[in-house]
């Protein structure tokens, strides 16, 4: 497929045309950075190193509507996610391109989820691959990623300083590439092999790791083991782990009805470390306290799910890590689970 | 500075304790300079206990946080204490969990930490980017000295200081069964400028200020859940029935999460500022906080977790009190 | 394909409470508002649909008629939080919302010629009756029917003439209980599991079903297994809180399975495998 060159001198105009189509991309407000559509190229913020909201919010809203009724009428209108049109996102993270690949294995399974499949359908993913690892606790080579990784992309943009290397890696990519054809120059002949050693170096600077091997089998076996209870203690119950998780998934359906009898039946994301999350009506919770919350957050991701999908639901982007208030380690759990007896 | 093997004794005698469960300390992070929440039950573990510049959590939260779980049939309620370490501005908070009868002073066992100020992480982390290997920071005089990674750095205090300890009035515990250190002197006192700035401020600047920082908020519940106020067994923000506000996020819901968040603390804030700390879309929460804080000081002269024996300010009400804000 | 989320729109053709207090349980019959979706409906004893009112909510509910029950489905709802509430408040004539059919059902062609042996409690029957049903349409595939139930008293007792109905005509041998000593109680007095050991079904070509407060369920297991039944022969249905039904929203997993998908029925030899199952 085509190789080319974006000069930097050129990305904005290149966002510009882009503007055309629902563009997505990194900005910036006080220290916090949030992909968000954006009008105007200056709002995009590409110097970034990861954002800490993931880009999952764009196929995935926090808030969706599924339908819209009227009290009293019995038709229900269906929320149309084709209005909102072929939507590019540029500049996301590879680990993050790859959780999309991920969860679209749930979104797809038996049921299809027409909101979510029919937004991936439409959503062009632009990836910006990471030279240097954006956090010291990233750890996306243990779980089949790197910093260059591909999968989920339609283009990767890797920085070679004065201009981004443009390789597009499917059809929904090329096309794009077509689009933004007046803005692209041929690549350097070297680039490519220079982005390789580029790739290299930056897996060789993902300082964190954990073996996977074994975990989803061992996990269903440490069900009592004493190490929940003492993974969970500090735990908050917020849900910042699960929130800012690119393959978090779950979410809540709620019905909203306005004094004008307008109403919507919508779906927001929800979290299985939230007390009421699993709470039946009877008042009666089969996971009473923080300590069932943990084990099935880690054995969702490192077991449940590797399961029914052949894949492990995280990506090593390291925000569980970071964006923790009390520094609960998703590799200290997993050491302790390779460790247990 | 508290030292550290004088800590772990006490710990080691505390933990030894038959009336005593658990008690809640520090201990070293996983990663660079963090610390965190450490949780001892037995004395073989009280050597992992640390206290540094670093450890900025307000462990009080966890007296309250706590799940109560109904007793099986058969079995006796567990009734020992739980021992927790807190520095000044955390020690408020078990004073006004107290004050509102949150438990009883007996099921608690207080180590006092006077402190001389902790970090605030982001500035630490923003210093020194990149550090994976556990290193320690301590305060020398009026320098942070960080060590990582075979390397030691100075840094004047002022420059990672969390804002919180720039003003606060309380170091040293105001409760306390033991005290690791001597008292430290108030070294600070709250001129409230910051909130001043923000009162200058017109009606549409503080909207359109506060709608920019609200339209980020995720609805995480980190804020709540990390207040040691906020410790409600059944949250009006997760009822559904009657629904108080919707579970859906957007503007609209999120200023109405935030008001109602700042009302519910509005005389109960001790100004740990633990909900801006671990708010990962760095909302300032504690300029609400601290607006109110002002305000119920001005009113009342009432300061908020410093009197354990004080009845909680809005449930009492006197001839004097002023009405001239009342609309 | 048709949108997982869009529910139907059904007419109450009928509505009655089968028993009083706070935590009465209603059954309602109801049709589709539009005749059509007849055609693309088909469901299994044991299959659930999501029931609600747009504007109020959705929760999980067996479909408590069997499909041999021709141009009408089945609903028996325990009123228990917000949307049970407002169900409970709807009657003939007016309209709810049902999406579904969701979920597996019983493997009842595989029970053929075996004996079925169905052990309920409380509102824990309406999963059961289908299977009742079927078996009664479609009698001379299976061998002897026999029906144990129980509830609180005999006011707490759910389908109380289809219980007269199926002793008298002899497709079933029936066995009911209530909990407490009451007057004029010709039958068991004492809890499920204990008339279960009563009865003593053989384990021999039979299968167990046992649906029911989750306490009861456990002793039933223990009980059938004292009684000889292997776990392959019993089989369950799990209720964990539910929101979209399909296997997506997440909150309804027992270990790797989904409840809403992979369930509600399982075996007991399948769930002996998940420590979370009877959490
Ligand atoms: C597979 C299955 C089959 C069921 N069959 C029946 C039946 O035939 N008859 C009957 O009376 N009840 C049945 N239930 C239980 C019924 O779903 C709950 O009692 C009901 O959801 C309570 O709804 P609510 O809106 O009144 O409660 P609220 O407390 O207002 O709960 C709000 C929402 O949470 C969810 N929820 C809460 N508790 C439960 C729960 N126990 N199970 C599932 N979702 C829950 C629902 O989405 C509900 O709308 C079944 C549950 C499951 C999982
Ligand atoms: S911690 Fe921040 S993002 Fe989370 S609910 Fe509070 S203000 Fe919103
Ligand atoms: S109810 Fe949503 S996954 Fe089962």
């Amino acid at each position: 497929m085509a190789v080319k060159k974006l000069s930097k001198d050129k990305v904005k105009e290149a966002l510009q045309e882009l503007t055309k189509f629902r563009l997505i991309a990194p900005a910036k407000s006080d220290e916090v950075v949030i992909f968000k559509q954006i009008e105007n190229p200056d709002e995009a913020y590409l110097e970034y190193g990861n954002s800490t909201v993931p880009p999952k919010r764009v196929v995935f809203p926090q808030t969706e509507t599924l339908f819209r009724f009227l009290r009293g009428s019995p038709e229900l209108k269906e929320k149309d996610v084709e209005e909102e049109g072929t939507t590019v996102i540029f500049g996301l993270r590879p680990c993050d391109a790859r959780a999309m690949a991920i969860v679209d294995r749930l979104f797809s399974w038996d049921y299809e989820d027409p909101y979510y499949l029919k937004r991936r359908q439409l959503t062009t993913l632009v990836g910006l691959a990471c030279v240097e690892p954006p956090s010291v606790n990233c750890f996306c080579t243990s779980l089949g990623g790197s910093p260059f990784g591909t999968e989920g992309l339609d283009i990767l943009l890797t920085d070679m300083g004065d201009h981004y290397l443009v390789q597009a890696l499917t059809e929904k990519g090329e096309k794009l590439q077509e689009t933004l054809s007046a803005h692209l120059e041929d690549a350097p002949a070297g680039d490519e092999k220079k982005a390789e050693e580029l790739a290299a170096a930056a897996e060789g600077k993902i300082a964190r790791s954990i073996n996977t091997e074994g975990i989803p089998e061992k996990l269903p076996t440490l069900w009592e083991h004493e190490l929940w209870k003492k993974v969970s203690a500090a735990c908050l119950g917020c849900g910042i782990c699960t929130f800012l998780c690119p393959t978090c998934h779950c979410f809540d359906i709620q019905d909203e009805v306005e004094e004008t009898g307008e109403g919507r039946r919508a779906r927001m994301w929800d979290s299985c470390m939230f007390s009421e999350y699993t709470l039946h009506a009877s008042g009666h919770n089969p996971r009473p306290t923080r300590r069932e919350r943990t084990r099935n957050r880690i054995s969702h991701k490192y077991s449940y799910y590797p399961k029914r999908f052949e894949v492990i639901a995280c990506v090593g982007c390291g925000r569980c890590i970071n964006l923790c208030p009390v520094n609960i380690d998703i590799l200290e759990i997993l050491e302790q689970v390779v460790d247990a007896s | 500075m508290v030292d550290i093997e004088k800590l772990r004794e006490i710990a080691r005698e505390i933990i030894s304790r038959d009336d005593v469960r658990q008690l809640i300390g520090y201990r070293q992070g996983t990663y660079g300079f963090r610390a965190r929440p450490a949780f001892v039950t037995d004395p073989g573990e009280v050597d992992k206990l640390i206290f540094s510049p670093a450890c900025v959590n307000n462990l009080a939260t966890y007296i309250t946080l706590e799940e109560r779980l109904p007793v099986p049939r058969g079995q006796e309620p567990d009734l020992r204490k739980v021992a927790v370490m807190v520095k000044g501005c955390d020690s408020r908070a078990l004073v006004q969990q107290m004050e509102e009868k949150a438990y009883e002073r007996e099921r608690i066992l207080v180590l006092g930490i006077p402190c001389t100020g902790v970090v605030d992480m982001d500035k630490v982390e923003k210093r020194f980017p990149g550090v994976l290997a556990r290193g320690e920071i301590v305060l020398e005089g009026d320098k942070f000295l960080l060590t990582y990674d075979g390397k030691e750095e100075e840094v004047a205090k002022g420059e990672l200081l969390a804002d919180k300890c720039t003003r606060c009035r309380y170091p040293t515990p105001l409760v306390y069964d033991q005290l690791l250190d001597e008292e430290v002197a108030r070294f600070a006192d709250d001129d409230y400028a910051d909130v001043e700035a923000l009162e200058k401020r017109s009606a549409e600047e503080k909207w359109a200020y506060w709608e920019e920082k609200f339209s980020r908020c995720i609805r995480c519940y980190s804020c709540r859940n990390v207040c040691p106020m906020c410790y409600c067994e059944d949250c009006v923000l997760d009822r559904l029935n009657p629904q108080w506000m919707r579970r859906s996020v957007d503007v609209s819901e999120n200023t109405a999460y935030h008001i109602a968040r700042a009302y519910h603390l509005a005389g109960r804030c001790i100004q740990c500022g633990e909900c801006q700390r671990v708010c990962p879309v760095d909302i300032p929460l504690m300029e609400l906080n601290r607006k109110f804080y002002k305000d119920v000081e001005e009113l009342y002269d009432y300061e908020p977790g410093t009197n354990a024996e004080a009845p909680p300010l809005l449930s009492t009400f006197k001839v004097d009190d002023r009405e001239d804000f009342i609309m | 394909m048709k949108n997982p989320y869009i529910p139907y729109e059904v007419k109450i053709e009928e509505a009655w409470y089968e028993t009083p207090g706070d935590r009465c349980i209603k059954t309602f019959k109801v049709t589709f508002a539009d005749e059509k979706v007849w055609d693309d409906w088909s469901h299994l004893p044991g299959q659930c649909a999501m029931v609600g009112i747009p504007g109020v909510g959705e929760s999980m509910f067996c479909i408590s008629s069997s499909p041999t029950e021709k141009g009408y489905l089945r609903f028996s709802i325990m009123k228990m939080g917000k949307n049970t509430s407002a169900l409970h408040e709807l009657e003939a004539g007016d309209s709810f919302y049902v999406r579904g059919p969701l979920g597996n059902n019983f493997p009842l062609e595989e029970w053929k010629g075996k004996n079925v042996i169905t052990i309920g409690g409380g509102i824990g029957q309406a999963p059961l009756r289908p299977v009742i049903q079927w078996i009664r349409d479609n009698r001379d595939d299976f061998g002897e029917l026999t029906v144990i139930y129980g509830a609180r008293t005999s006011a707490d007792h759910c389908f109380k003439p289809e219980f007269e109905d199926l002793g008298s005509c002899g497709d079933a041998c029936c066995h009911l209980a209530v909990d407490v000593e009451e007057e004029g109680w010709p039958h068991f007095v004492g809890f499920v599991p204990t008339l279960l050991m009563e009865v003593s079904p053989s384990p021999e070509n039979a299968i167990a079903v046992t649906c029911g407060p989750p306490i009861m369920i456990k002793f039933v297991l223990e009980n059938l297994e004292k009684l000889g039944f292997a776990p392959e022969q019993v089989y369950t249905t799990l209720e964990n809180r539910m929101k979209c039904g399909i296997g997506k929203c997440g909150r309804c997993n027992v270990g790797h399975l989904y409840v809403c998908k992979d369930g509600p029925v399982f075996s007991y030899s399948q769930l002996k495998e998940i420590p979370e199952a009877f959490a």
